[in-house]
């Protein structure tokens, strides 16, 4: 624990809330680092921002501190989590700004704008659900159980390579880019009746 | 064969003579002639493969629980329409393929429609003898929006929901008659279980059969007035040149039918539309962004979202703000359409009949107002997914969507003035060329009649 | 019984020597077959096996049964060698045809089979569809290339009817139905029968609307909402005043009428001295709790954007914007009213429950809604 007040606090809080990714110097919410092997990994690797602790930490002291994150920090138990749940609870608390496939996008109008959550690591996304980063809002244990952010969490990390079996999903802009395709089907169209009358003297 | 065929037929219908005038049939030899046929095969392949998916829709409301195979929906609930949906796209051998075939027929039906119509109309061949045959065309369009939006809304998906929503919200904005005429429709405040197969009854009796009903009109007048002509050598309004329909133009139009079922099967398998499954079921507190019609709504779609937020009251009743944008606009829209064979009347002051076509050069200010018109539906075809192209090119949009509605009234100005520009110098440049010739004079003897 | 007489009357076929004699017929008849077919596909292919034997055929057959009656056969000395080079020309353009045709019908053929196989071995969507557009398009373009190619070409002119249709059509249809009617006794009162008889129909027409169900009553002004109700979650969790912590927000429904769509209302919670409610409304947001219809006032979509920094509530469909902290009044988009609030109070029990019902009547707006 002192280890982690001294090195990791600085970004991450003392508390391990962060700011999540959405602000570019705060480190990322921790409350949903529930596995240790995760927080070892980050801690000799430094993903992004996060600098090396190879060398500043012996292995020891880091299997301290991941523990410390897992088992103390980490408030969200992401395991256990329903899919199909998920899913539902998606809908209702996070489609409208995410939009269905998760490719981001509702707030457009306020300037602003709901980031997509392709990419987004089930503990980034599990922290901001709580947290709330920017103008997001809230979804303390009172509203959503620990389990229902799990199920969340479990439906977005499906989404994010969701199968499209019809074909190109034209990165699920929904009916926008269909009518568009349905043009260049139509300008094809006349394209062929073009070639079939070679013009035409009319 | 053949012969013995045509006997044995001849002799119960004497159809002979009736089956040799229509291979004599001349029809004309430019692609533009074409486009209203692309619609006739794409709504062949809607009935087709519609036919197909009617085995497997239930168009009920009724609550049931997924076990399909789209894991992520196992164990949700969900209407019975949405479940039958799932089932035809995952579960029946080629399924998907056909629904998205019908889906994308659908689109294309529509855009074959209006390119139809803007050839008929940048050539003015809606004059007289045509003023029916452009009526029953736009009734057709009308009836063909409305199965689309039928169509699409019963599979009681989350973004169909929200469409229908809108729809709802449309008619009950009718002055007086709305609440109403909102209930015949949806039978009460939606979601109620009486929607869906009201929904479904219409889209696969009542407005195909009239749709079907009027295609055979159009085409019957189609056949008794025969196609007109472009302007051209040789061309006047007795005589109708092309080539016979057998069997010149039976072997181009099943090949274009041929082709136009290619497209469609094209589109069906490489481009996926409408994934309903990622949309998920249509639940009343659930809701996505980009929640767009299909494209042949989008202009509609785009008027409601550049239209200000005004409160109009009438005495005390209201008369709400999507009154305006997304019933007013498209009625007085095709009003216009409807009347315009009679509105060209007294622009051109011609009230003769015609079969030769008005080059668009030739009439100007035609040309300039439909390039306007066209202009403004651009805008608002824009304004109708302005959200997901300003996702898409990061825009801002509460800038995008201020300057689309000063482009809603400077487009339409500035494409107007730069085509009628256009049309008069083309309208020059030609007529001094060509110095004015009297019209050809006709005479029967002159023109090689083949008689086969 | 005469067959079978015939049959006895050879002995000396056995069974097994009648069988080997069947199979070689067959095979006989199919080596034919196929032989034939395979020549036929292979000259339809490769129209330069066979080119001689048809160019035999052009020089001996009359020369304007193969060009256009639209280019007439001419005696003249000096027309012969155009005659010959324009003759060359079909022919090459004939054999070119035939072997687009055969290419594209052979493509089609292809596309068929990978049609057929995908089907019956549980192919991807890609397959199936690319299969039969592929099936499709070959057998388009040949149909497109026999038009092009392998059809003689002629320009049609045909007189059309006379533009002005004979006035005396019309006066004998007039005369005929005149004289139809006249045959007719009483005719004022078959006019009033029908008419009335129709009148009668479209009042039955009209009648069975009834079925429909057409009659609104209350049905636009009312929800379940009314004083007593507890705010439930979708699932049956009662909300308490501080379930909620500033900058959240839940979805809640009147307990008798979970997931209902018109009663659905959005819960959050703000900072209570940030509140900028009229006065009217002071005690309608306990605790800084502030409910609010979430069915839009503009086209009836859900409201389900919240942004908590900027407190403002966000319809997904039209990008209208409602002001939180102000009784929801609209600040951006195209909606024209406020969202209906539902005014709170805090029981004994610590639970949320509704003192009234909505502000005004829910959702998109319609002829008779009070302002």
């Amino acid at each position: 624990m002192q280890i982690y007040l001294q090195q990791c606090a600085k970004c991450h809080g003392p508390t391990g809330e962060g700011i999540s990714a959405a602000v570019t110097i705060a480190g990322p919410n921790l409350w949903a680092e529930d596995d240790p092997g995760r927080v070892m990994t980050a801690l000799e690797v430094g993903p992004s921002h996060m600098p090396r602790f190879e060398y500043i930490l012996s292995v020891a002291q880091m299997h301290a501190v991941s523990d410390y994150v897992a088992h103390t920090i980490a408030q969200i138990h992401l395991n256990g989590g329903d899919l199909s749940r998920g899913g539902e609870l998606f809908r209702r608390n996070c489609a409208a700004c995410h939009r269905t496939a998760v490719r981001g996008g509702g707030l457009v109008f306020v300037g602003t704008n709901a980031p997509s959550l392709t990419g987004k690591s089930a503990a980034l996304i599990a922290g901001a659900i709580r947290w709330g980063p920017g103008p997001m809002p809230r979804f303390p244990p009172s509203v959503l159980s620990d389990h229902q952010v799990a199920s969340i969490v479990d439906y977005i990390r499906y989404v994010q390579q969701p199968a499209s079996p019809g074909g190109s999903a034209l990165n699920w802009y929904g009916p926008v880019a269909e009518g568009f395709v349905a043009w260049v089907g139509v300008l094809l169209m006349i394209g062929i009746v073009m070639w079939i009358e070679k013009g035409g003297k009319g | 064969m053949i012969a013995s065929i045509a006997r044995w037929l001849d002799s119960r219908t004497r159809a002979a003579k009736f089956a040799r005038s229509i291979m004599n049939h001349v029809f004309p030899d430019h692609w533009s002639f074409m486009l209203g046929e692309i619609a006739l095969y794409a709504f062949v392949i809607l009935v087709i493969t519609g036919t197909f998916m009617a085995l497997f829709f239930d168009g009920s409301s009724a609550d049931v629980v997924y076990h399909g195979s789209y894991a992520p929906l196992v164990g949700v609930h969900m209407s019975s329409a949405y479940q039958s949906v799932l089932h035809l796209s995952f579960d029946v051998p080629a399924g998907l393929v056909i629904r998205q075939m019908h889906h994308w027929a659908a689109d294309i039906f529509l855009g074959a429609i209006a390119a139809h119509l803007l050839r008929i109309y940048f050539t003015a061949a809606y004059r007289k003898p045509r003023e029916l045959n452009w009526m029953i065309g736009l009734t057709l369009l009308l009836l063909a929006i409305a199965n689309g939006f039928l169509g699409y809304s019963i599979c009681d998906d989350l973004l169909s929901g929200a469409g229908l929503r809108i729809g709802y919200s449309i008619l009950l904005s009718v002055p007086v008659i709305g609440p109403w005429l909102t209930f015949l429709a949806f039978g009460g405040t939606i979601p109620v279980s009486a929607t869906i197969p009201r929904l479904f009854a219409m889209h696969i009796f009542l407005f195909p059969a009239l749709i079907a009903t009027l295609i055979g009109a159009h085409l019957a007048l189609i056949w008794r007035q025969m196609h007109t002509n472009y302007p051209g050598k040789g061309r006047n309004d007795r005589v109708i040149v092309g080539s016979r329909l057998w069997p010149s133009y039976t072997l181009k139009s099943i090949g274009l039918f041929l082709f136009v079922f290619a497209v469609v099967a094209a589109l069906g398998s490489f481009v996926q539309i409408d994934p309903v499954w990622i949309y998920g079921p249509f639940k009343a507190d659930a809701i996505l962004p980009g929640a767009q019609p299909d494209w042949y709504l989008g202009w509609i779609e785009g008027a409601m979202r550049l239209f200000p937020s005004v409160n109009t009251h009438f005495g005390k009743w209201l008369i709400p703000e999507v009154f305006f944008p997304g019933f007013l606009f498209p009625a007085v829209v095709f009003i216009l359409l409807y009347a315009f064979p009679f509105i060209d009347k007294l622009i051109s002051l011609d009230f003769r009949a015609h079969n030769v076509l008005r080059m668009p050069w030739e009439q100007p200010f035609n040309t300039a107002l439909g390039c306007a018109v066209l202009a403004f539906l651009s805008v608002l075809f824009v304004a109708g997914g302005d959200d997901v192209i300003a996702v898409a090119a990061g825009a801002p949009l509460a800038w995008m969507r201020e300057l689309l509605r000063y482009l809603a009234f400077a487009a339409p100005l500035l494409t107007g003035v730069v085509a009628y520009a256009i049309c008069e110098t083309i309208r020059r440049r030609r007529s001094r060329a060509i110095p004015a010739q009297p019209a050809e004079p006709f005479e029967r003897s002159e023109v090689n009649v083949e008689m086969r | 019984m005469s067959e079978n007489g015939l049959h006895r009357e050879r002995p000396d076929l056995d069974q097994a020597t009648e069988r080997k004699i069947r199979t070689t017929a067959w095979f006989a008849t199919g080596v034919m077959l196929s032989w034939n077919l395979g020549k036929r596909v292979a000259f339809a292919l490769f129209p330069s096996l066979c080119a001689q034997q048809s160019e035999k055929q052009v020089a001996a057959s009359n020369p304007s049964q193969l060009a256009n009656s639209d280019r007439p056969s001419s005696s003249r000395a000096s027309d012969l060698n155009l005659t010959l080079a324009h003759e060359t020309h079909l022919l090459r353009r004939r054999r070119w045809g035939t072997f687009l045709v055969g290419c594209s019908f052979a493509a089609s053929i292809a596309g068929f089979l990978l049609f057929f196989t995908a089907y019956w071995t549980g192919g991807s969507n890609q397959m199936l569809g690319g299969g039969l557009a592929l099936f499709l398009s070959g057998w388009a373009a040949a149909f497109i290339f026999w038009a092009h190619l392998l059809t003689a070409h002629k320009e049609a002119v045909e007189p059309r009817e006379d533009m002005q249709p004979p006035a005396r059509d019309r006066e004998e249809f007039e005369q005929a139905f005149c004289d139809g009617s006249r045959e007719l006794q009483r005719r004022g009162l078959l006019k009033l029968i029908t008419a009335t008889g129709l009148g009668f129909v479209a009042l039955t027409v009209v009648s069975l609307f009834r079925s429909l169900g057409f009659n609104p009553n209350n049905a636009l002004y009312t929800t379940v909402w009314k004083r007593g109700q507890r705010l439930m979650t979708e699932d049956g969790k009662t909300i308490r005043a501080d379930t909620l912590e500033p900058g959240s927000t839940v979805i809640v429904f009147p307990e008798e009428s979970l997931g209902s769509e018109k009663a659905q209302t959005v819960l959050v919670r703000v900072d209570p001295s940030q509140l900028q409610l009229p006065d009217s409304r002071h005690d309608w947001a306990p605790q800084g709790n502030l409910a609010y219809s979430r069915v839009c006032t503009h086209a009836g979509c859900a409201v389900g954007l919240y942004l908590r920094t900027a407190h403002m509530l966000m319809c997904p469909c039209h990008q209208s914007t409602f002001d939180v902290l102000r009784g929801a009044q609209p600040t951006g988009g195209p909606a024209a009213r406020p969202l209906p609030q539902l005014p709170l109070y805090v029981d004994s029990d610590g639970n949320l429950r509704a003192a009234g019902g909505f502000s005004t009547p829910p959702g998109p707006g319609f002829w008779g809604m009070p302002s």
